[in-house]
């Protein structure tokens, strides 16, 4: 492997939920000091922060999030802003490929319950102006794609209750998953029942249970080299494949309405870099902004057919408790509880599921550790901007 | 607050719906571009703008939202979703107006999804008080249902007239009435007020008339209601109906537009004066557009000067005056006017105020009559040689004694009497009558209407119809009957009137 791999040495982050009290600077304080302290590196070490939140100049009225950052570090070294964890981390690879750095912070941070009035409007409105103009909502968008979606496979009657049922296991599974995960939002189990009632009374196809909720949080970690990586642990995560895609702002407008063409064009170029199988990943970190962004995201990345997720889903949730089992191959998805049971930060969330991925690779989640039928050797991790405006994937391996 | 630069450009786009279409592969786009994906640099110069305000599309998929962002919280729940024109080639998203859903009503998408629908001008959102009022066109209704689709088909005239006259015309009234004593009344959606019905009635008037929108030159629109102190509506009517040449670069009409006021005589003011533009050899100009539109203020009944709370309605009427293809000429016309300060409004002022009991006598009576008679007089008519006697009808009382003291029968004056149906329109109301009454003339019939605006003037015309009256009712559905008889009405309690009136940005 190549000298310059971007190797990730260590992760931080803290919970996700709301953090009434706290400055979003010192959230980002918190879960880069966890991420420097376990890679036991000085601040001084470093030679450049790649930091990202969503909207804070909206949310916190901060627009130089660089400045307060090298305040809070004591640090005059290069800081950049950009608005998810993935795009952060895409330039720190970059950056460290082309041998500009060898040691970055990639640190991620958001602060939405400061805006919890206005949020909602916020939030569409940089999802889509268009949109947003003609009354969308942040949850419109997943259910207008849950409806193309039934309509485009022609699923109706019985198949349309197992869809629903499954779309509400996943999101029983992410509740069961976070149970075991202490920075999660929600730690809490639900039952498939509730996630339908929710439905029934929200009078839409999705309801409270299916969305990711809005959250306060932060994450990081240390990126170096394959080269110099040794030096600081014994079990460095390679960041084998990285890749993004775009799409049009306005969802409406786009060609297909039942799934994400940036995420497919981004995973066949990371799968590419990477030079795996999509059959050798067997743990992955999916962008769920709600149970059908879900579904769709596991289709867009390649692990189920076009229009056959559901199924995979339900008959994967009697068998195993934890994993999925899709295409013949027993896969864990979201084993912290994704972004509806750990918690959506938007600026950090990326970077939870970094998190996830790195622990579980060198074997440390703890009691969340997965055990895979054979040797966990590659993970995934997808995360959007937008309603699928931007995709990240990351393909990341231990040894 | 509002930033005028984003307010202009997005109104632009959205008023109207323009899109692109390339005219080397067909693709289509929403919003305009210089190039197309497909075609690559090759489509430069050879993308044509088209939009969608006269088309009819299909609502695709749907969802319910009864969770509103906070902009959108007045309007109640809603239907929104995404709208396909052109067989799919383009898709947009919309927000399904025109439309109460109570909390306990069942909504199925399926019942919903893949019927047509039509682009509606409403206001965008709520906004601050100060702020521009946000339009846009990405509402939608029912083709099905009130507001049917109709094809705007500009049509080469056939006919040169020596005097000007009436070319076409269209009334706007919206879904939703108030049904009290004996009476029912016009309200507006929470989306709807009196810019956008001015722009509703000009569409109407061009379906009607067939009058290519590049012809007209001026439009004047008299209102009492207009939302702005200051801001005219005739300058959003004139760029959503694209009036006169556009200069697309600069996204400029080249048209004259104005507002007048004059309590309820506002519009018919000016008929005589677009008519004297359109005569004038050297004006160039070939039409002249007249709106008369108003969302009818009123205090609520109990508070002072509430009782015009029981006949204000809401609307708009629009009529083209031309030399060409005439349904109507002007046979003569003359106005009166005095200083009677029967009934006012303030600025600031919400509500307008009144002299005692609408000061029948010396204000409405005084002035309706005198003109009438000054008319008939000028023109050797007695009444028995009119056809059809229209007068301004803030009630219907007034109008009928204002017709039988002149000597009018039933059948002369009940045709053009709408004010039980619509209430009053104010700006709008005479013409409504006058649109009514066109719906139904035969050729070479005598109409005579009488305006009447509070402060206080009268103005009297009298119209000849012709035979082209005829060709031209095949191009309109939406008539003042179909109006007030459709099967589509809503039905409003006294609340949900007074709140639709305040619109989205009621407190």
């Amino acid at each position: 492997m190549k000298a310059k791999l971007p190797t990730i040495i260590s992760v931080g982050r803290t919970k996700f939920g709301e953090h009434y009290e706290v400055e979003p600077e010192k959230l980002i304080e918190e879960a880069g000091l966890a991420a420097l302290d376990s890679a036991r590196i000085e601040r001084r070490g470093l030679d450049a922060c790649y930091f990202s939140d969503y909207f804070l100049p909206i949310t916190n009225k901060i627009g130089l999030e660089e400045g307060f950052l090298s305040e809070l570090l004591e640090l005059n070294i290069p800081m950049e802003i950009t608005r998810s964890f993935s795009s952060a981390l895409s330039n720190a690879c970059n950056a460290i490929l082309a041998g500009t750095y060898d040691i970055v912070l990639v640190g991620g941070m958001e602060k939405m319950t400061d805006r919890w009035d206005k949020i909602r409007d916020d939030l569409m409105l940089l999802e889509d102006p268009w949109s947003y103009y003609a009354g969308c909502t942040p949850e419109a968008n997943h259910e207008l794609m849950f409806r193309a979606y039934i309509k485009e496979h022609g699923i109706s009657g019985q198949q349309l209750d197992v869809l629903n049922t499954a779309l509400a296991q996943f999101s029983v599974k992410s509740h069961s998953n976070a149970m075991k995960n202490k920075y999660a939002q929600f730690r809490k189990e639900i039952l498939i029942d509730a996630v339908i009632k929710a439905r029934i009374k929200a009078k839409r196809p999705l309801g409270l249970f299916d969305f990711a909720p809005i959250s306060d949080g932060a994450s990081a970690l240390i990126l170096t080299n394959l080269e110099i990586a040794p030096s600081y642990t014994d079990k460095p995560i390679y960041i084998l494949g990285h890749s993004m895609a775009t799409d049009y702002i306005t969802f409406p407008s786009r060609s297909d309405l039942t799934s994400f063409v940036a995420t497919q064009l981004a995973m066949k170029s990371a799968l590419k870099k990477a030079n795996i199988q999509l059959d050798d990943i067997s743990i992955l970190e999916i962008y769920d902004q709600s149970t059908m962004m879900g579904l769709v995201s596991l289709e867009d990345l390649g692990f189920c057919e076009r229009g056959k997720a559901w199924m995979d889903m339900y008959g994967s949730y009697q068998k195993d408790e934890k994993g999925y089992e899709l295409k013949e191959r027993r896969i864990f998805v979201n084993v912290n509880g994704g972004l509806k049971a750990d918690g959506n930060p938007l600026g950090a969330t990326g970077g939870a599921e970094i998190f996830e991925i790195f622990q579980q690779l060198r074997l440390e989640a703890g009691e969340r550790q997965i055990k895979a039928d054979e040797e966990l050797r590659f993970g995934c991790v997808h995360e959007l901007e937008g309603f699928g405006t931007k995709a990240y994937v990351y393909i990341l391996g231990g040894k | 607050m509002s930033s005028e630069p984003i307010e202009r450009r997005v109104a632009y786009i959205g008023d109207r719906l323009r899109g692109s279409r390339c005219n080397m592969c067909g693709k289509e786009y929403f919003k305009l571009k210089n190039y197309c994906g497909t075609c690559g640099r090759e489509s430069f110069g050879k993308m044509e703008h088209i939009d969608f305000f006269y088309e009819e599309g299909t609502l695709e998929v749907c969802t319910l939202v009864n969770k509103p962002t906070n902009k959108f919280t007045k309007l109640g729940p809603y239907i929104y979703g995404i709208v396909t024109f052109h067989d799919g080639k383009v898709r947009f998203p919309g927000r399904l107006t025109d439309r109460v859903i109570k909390d306990d009503d069942e909504v199925s998408f399926d019942d919903l999804e893949g019927r047509k629908v039509v682009p509606r001008f409403r206001r965008r959102h709520a906004v601050e008080p100060k702020s521009i009022i946000p339009t846009i066109s990405l509402a939608f209704s029912f083709a099905d249902e009130y507001y049917p689709y109709q094809e705007y088909r500009p049509v080469k005239p056939s006919r040169k007239y020596e005097k000007p006259g009436i070319v076409g015309y269209g009334v706007y009234s919206s879904k939703f009435r108030i049904r009290e004593r004996m009476m029912e009344r016009s309200v507006p959606f929470l989306d709807e007020d009196s810019i956008t019905a001015a722009v509703e009635a000009g569409k109407m008037a061009l379906i009607h008339s067939g009058v290519d929108h590049k012809l007209v030159g001026k439009v004047y629109v008299g209102s009492e209601s207009n939302p702005y102190a200051v801001k005219p509506i005739a300058s959003k009517v004139a760029q959503v109906l694209k009036l006169g040449e556009e200069c697309q670069v600069e996204g400029v009409q080249c048209v004259d537009a104005i507002d007048t006021e004059f309590a309820c005589k506002a519009a018919t003011s000016m008929f005589k004066d677009a008519a004297s533009l359109v005569y004038y050899p050297d004006s160039q100009e070939s039409y002249a557009m007249v709106i008369g539109t108003d969302n009818s203020q009123a205090a609520p009944r109990n508070e002072p000067g509430g009782e015009l709370d029981l006949f204000v309605g809401y609307g708009g009427s629009a009529f083209i005056f031309g030399l060409q293809d005439v349904i109507a000429r002007f046979e003569g016309w003359v106005s009166f006017t005095s200083d009677t300060p029967d009934f006012w409004r303030r600025d600031t002022q919400p509500h307008p105020s009144h002299g005692g009991r609408y000061t029948g006598v010396p204000a409405y009576f005084k002035h309706v009559t005198k003109v009438a008679k000054e008319l008939m007089g000028r023109l050797k008519l007695e009444p028995r040689d009119i056809d059809y006697f229209v007068a301004h009808q803030p009630n219907a009382i007034f109008p009928t004694r204002a017709a039988k003291a002149l000597g009018f029968k039933e059948e002369q004056f009940l045709p053009g009497l709408q004010v039980a149906k619509f209430g009053n329109t104010y700006s709008g109301c005479s013409p409504i009558g006058l649109a009514a009454v066109l719906d139904v003339a035969k050729p070479d019939e005598r109409i005579l209407v009488a305006s009447y605006g509070s402060g206080a003037g009268s103005d009297a015309y009298s119209f000849i119809t012709t035979s082209q009256l005829v060709e031209n009712r095949t191009r309109q559905k939406f008539t003042v009957g179909y109006q007030a008889e459709s099967r589509f009405v809503d039905y409003l309690d006294y609340d949900a009137y007074r709140r639709f009136k305040q619109g989205m940005e009621a407190a």
